[in-house]
């Protein structure tokens, strides 16, 4: 697909705003987000074996090491798509719907990872799978926001009508971000206060903190690489969808020109 | 001490790391699948003779 253009090439976010520009520009820098994603991630397990055991929580402080990356991701897709309802409603950038699409499955994949470890953490830790506590109801809250985000995607054959109503939800869903993040503080919950993302600096002990931000920084280009592909994906199925239509008006057209020929 | 507390657990840690992997190769899989299967779409229309507007633009006016 070439990208050589006679046009004054726009510059910044409006040179995205032409797919096969986008399009050039995801297949040029894909393969080394890849190497990049795999090279941090193989890193990042590295540390997450080789810590310490904590004083209170033992061997089962690894399980942060997936569990608080997931969760920020599960939040990080949530803000990409406020962006992408923001582009939507006030700039119309056309890449702005087809980013907050793309950005759904994985943010509602990364919130069930974060419910499931948690839970599967909360076990040995607190004695119990699942509590009806602000921090994990307001955090199951966040799935169903995207499972219905996903399923109001599907239920609007219109991509333009889609994106509109898409964006609005998008935005009121949003408000359970700031819940989410400081139902910790605001309530009593059996989860515990935020340690590394806290205004006076993280608590976390170094020998934890930086395997974890490794780990965060792997599950974020994963979600970056995987975000451009199902992006290009979105594209792809909007590019079968006018065929398709270009396919139904020449078969009409042709049917029409026989019936005269036949007149 | 600590010994014992990291066998005792070591089914939480290892099932939590392996949902872990589970998800995000699901997640690598699906997209994968999706693109090969829109591809693969696009040319079954392209070999019908359906063209898109900015490749037809490079046919003869």
């Amino acid at each position: 697909m070439s990208v050589t253009s006679a046009n004054a090439a726009p510059t910044g976010l409006a040179a995205l705003a032409n797919p096969t520009r986008f399009l050039a520009l995801v297949a040029r820098v894909l393969p080394f987000l890849w190497v990049l994603t795999v090279a941090v991630l193989a890193v990042g397990l590295w540390m997450s074996f080789n810590v310490p055991d904590d004083y209170q929580q033992g061997r089962t402080v690894r399980i942060m090491f997936v569990h608080v990356p997931a969760v920020w991701m599960a939040m990080g897709a949530y803000m990409v798509m406020v962006s992408g309802a923001l582009g939507v409603l006030v700039w119309r950038h056309p890449l702005a719907d087809v980013a907050a699409r793309a950005a759904a499955p994985f943010g509602a994949a990364f919130t069930f990872l974060g419910l499931a470890t948690g839970s599967i953490w909360g076990r040995p830790m607190w004695g119990t799978w699942w509590v009806w506590d602000a921090r994990l109801t307001s955090f199951l809250l966040l799935l169903i926001i995207y499972l219905g985000l996903l399923a109001l995607w599907n239920a609007i054959e219109e991509p333009a009508r889609a994106a509109r109503l898409a964006a609005v939800a998008i935005l009121v869903g949003a408000l359970n971000i700031p819940i989410i993040k400081f139902s910790v503080d605001w309530f009593t919950t059996l989860h515990q206060p935020a340690s590394v993302t806290r205004l006076d600096g993280p608590t976390l002990a170094p020998e934890f903190l930086y395997p974890l931000l490794v780990m965060g920084l792997a599950f974020l280009l994963l979600f970056t690489t995987l975000h451009l592909m199902a992006m290009r994906n979105e594209i792809l199925r909007r590019q079968i969808r006018t065929l398709q239509r270009k396919m139904a008006r020449s078969v009409g057209q042709g049917a029409r020109k026989s019936w005269k020929v036949r007149a | 001490m600590s010994e014992l507390f990291g066998t005792r657990y070591f089914e939480f840690i290892a099932s939590s790391y392996a949902i872990t992997a589970l998800v995000l190769m699901a997640m690598v899989v699906w997209v994968l699948l999706t693109q090969r299967s829109r591809r693969r779409q696009i040319a079954s229309l392209e070999e019908a003779g359906i063209r898109r507007a900015s490749r037809q633009k490079a046919k003869s006016p």
